[in-house]
């Protein structure tokens, strides 16, 4: 049986998959990407494989994604974020046209074809705004942890939205709004309305049409997902395999490579 | 300090990086500094020169091709306007500079306007500097096209011979057709090499030692080249599952390397182009008859390499380029012309439709010798790259 691996070297985490040949996903890992960005491939990869019980050396072809994607110096190919969270996403839910990539150093949002193929995409263009790197400089300014966010966010009863577009800025703000005497969850849920506006800027960009669906580590936080589908007024895809979506991509269309360079040689 | 001969592939492909990105040519300089070394050097603008017969005179023949990316273009702005080339503006501003000091003499041929009109600002400009102009036949399918351009070459030899103060035996000319063919055999081993194993040298690294190759003797050159593919059979690689790409339209403004790198990051394995041109003018060596003048008019007429600024007779530009797709077994074609170059950017109409006859994929884009930032030009080609491997029907 031939298996393929997907790895999506992100700004904070590195994921891998590992697909068997009929596109089932048999194993997974996350590992912290720190410095070393081929090591973090490398780890996740080895992890992933374990984590299927399969041997590393029995994987037939590796696809790699992310940021740190030609870092990974045992790829077979590289393929885009925007290609291969457009791909998972079809593949997890298949009446997908959009979708929204939240990670932690870029946000994208992407118009999809009825096959999986991008249409169109459009990313954030300013720094980090706009992604997850910005709530966690709030989530750090208020001395709250990252994991605790999303639900804070939920209780909040008066959001007020941060205005500045910069992550660095927009830390002052938060601090402005403390010493006015806002509340945390008020403060944070805001921050979640000042994101979701910008990110649907870009969806609208792409058409916006429906289905929509969410991918990449923002995911995670509740809060965000629920303010998202406050401002969109419908519900959006958010599957359990959310943050792995890039590497499911990746592995999908390295098998579906794979697949066309044996029937080319058969 | 270690010599070319003596360097590492790895070392060597650094040292060519160097003396591209260093605009005072510091090889000529150095070449001008070698005890004894009275002979002129003969530079030439791309995209073609004679330059067998400056080397028959006893001079080193260069490609001086444009100030790439290190050099501002400050003084040539105010002779030539914003809407040429950069390679014609960079390699005014280099002469401006001082930065050509070291050359003695430049040879200008009629492919463009642009060259045209540079040949005369070099003449005003730079009177140290003894400047040549050829007139490359336009009509090379005319039955008077030799005998013409043998008329002219020998113009050019008188011309040389006043220059240097001597005369250029035929045999001296013949000795030299000879060094040349060999340079250009080398180089076009190399292109095999890269061609049935692309992992083996990357299209950066063949960039960058043909660049070498310009700015110094070609003999040392051919050596340099000869002992390099032994190390490359030996180098540890790993083929990845990339696109086979061809690249047309930089034959003459040279485009920056790292933007070729960005192309093969992004999934390519350039295995053919036309990457400064005039080294690799003949595919087959230049034969030589009893005049070796005639024997390179002929050569000229009859068997260079098709390309934009050189106008066909038996050769179509549109067939050879069919027949380039298909020998290379390319998935992709890359138009790659830099900005404002008139003859790449009106024959990218003319081989766009012989790529879309041959169902081969393709992708256009400009470039200046000065962009700085590739990142979006490498979306650009990864998205091409993902269209072909992933969702090709």
């Amino acid at each position: 049986m031939k298996v393929i691996a997907g790895v999506d070297v992100g700004s904070q985490t590195t994921k891998a998959v590992i697909s068997d040949e009929t596109g089932k996903i048999i194993g997974r890992a996350q590992v912290a990407t720190k410095i070393d960005l081929g090591g973090a491939a490398e780890k996740a990869v080895a992890e992933a494989c374990r984590n299927a019980g399969i041997e590393r050396s029995a994987l037939a072809y590796v696809a790699a994604t992310g940021y740190g994607r030609f870092q990974v110096e045992f790829r077979d190919l590289q393929i885009t974020e925007m290609t291969c969270h457009a791909y998972g996403a079809h593949s997890v839910f298949p009446k997908t046209r959009s979708v929204l990539d939240i990670g932690a150093q870029n946000s994208r949002a992407m118009g999809v074809e009825a096959n999986g193929r991008v249409r169109k995409f459009r990313m954030n263009d300013k720094c980090a705004a706009g992604a997850g790197r910005f709530m966690e400089r709030v989530a750090k300014a208020l001395e709250v942890e990252l994991d605790q966010i999303g639900a804070l966010s939920l209780k909040a009863t008066d959001p007020t939205p941060i205005s500045s577009i910069c992550a660095v800025l927009a830390e002052s703000e938060v601090i402005n709004q403390v010493t006015e005497g806002k509340k945390v969850e008020d403060i944070i849920c805001g921050a979640h309305y000042s994101i979701t506006d910008r990110i649907i800027a870009l969806l609208r960009q792409v058409g916006g049409e429906e289905e929509i669906t969410l991918t990449g580590g923002v995911t995670k936080n509740m809060g965000m997902v629920k303010t998202l589908e406050d401002r969109l007024a419908k519900k959006v895809n958010v599957g359990p395999d959310a943050e792995f979506m890039g590497a499911i991509g990746a592995a999908l269309l390295g098998l579906r490579r794979l697949q066309r360079v044996s029937a080319a040689a058969a | 300090m270690k010599t070319q001969p003596d360097m590492k592939f790895e070392e060597r492909i650094a040292w060519c990086k160097e003396q591209l990105e260093d605009p005072t040519l510091p090889t000529l300089r150095e070449f001008k500094g070698r005890n004894g070394t009275r002979a002129p050097i003969v530079g030439n603008f791309p995209v073609w020169a004679p330059q067998e017969i400056a080397h028959a005179a006893g001079a080193l023949p260069v490609t001086i091709a444009g100030g790439g990316s290190s050099v501002e273009i400050d003084h040539a702005d105010s002779r030539v306007q914003s809407f040429v080339c950069s390679i014609s503006r960079s390699t005014l501003e280099l002469g401006l500079r001082g930065y050509l000091d070291p050359i003695d003499a430049m040879v200008f041929t009629s492919i463009c306007d642009v060259a045209r009109n540079l040949g005369g600002v070099f003449k005003r400009n730079f009177p140290k500097i003894q400047t040549f102009y050829l007139h490359c036949p336009q009509n090379v399918a005319s039955p008077a096209a030799v005998d013409y351009f043998a008329t002219e070459l020998r113009r050019f030899r008188r011309a040389m011979e006043d220059f240097i103060g001597d005369g250029i035996t035929d045999a001296a000319i013949a000795r030299s057709v000879g060094v040349f063919n060999e340079h250009r055999s080398a180089l076009a081993d190399l292109y095999t090499l890269r061609r049935e194993h692309p992992e083996k040298i990357s299209a950066t690294e063949s960039y960058l030692l043909l660049r070498a190759s310009q700015l110094m003797p070609r003999e040392e050159h051919t050596a340099i080249l000869r002992s390099t593919f032994a190390e490359l059979e030996a180098r540890p690689t790993r083929r990845r599952d990339k696109i086979r790409v061809l690249i047309e339209g930089s034959f003459c403004e040279q485009p920056p390397w790292e933007l070729i790198e960005s192309m093969e990051d992004a999934g390519c394995y350039i295995v053919d182009d036309d990457f400064l041109l005039g080294p690799r003018w003949y595919d087959t060596p230049v034969k030589l008859g009893e005049d070796p003048i005639r024997s390179m008019a002929e050569a000229y007429v009859r068997y260079s390499v098709t390309s934009s600024i050189r106008h066909y007779g038996d050769r179509p530009r549109a067939d050879h380029f069919a027949h380039k797709l298909k020998a290379n077994q390319v998935d992709g074609v890359i138009f790659c012309a830099a900005k404002f170059c008139e003859p790449a950017l009106y024959d990218y109409v003319l081989l766009k439709d012989i790529a879309d006859q041959a169902g081969i994929p393709h992708l256009s884009f400009e470039f200046e010798e000065k962009m700085g930032v590739f990142e979006t030009l490498r979306t650009q080609v990864e998205t091409f790259v993902e269209s072909i491997l992933l969702f090709a029907d």
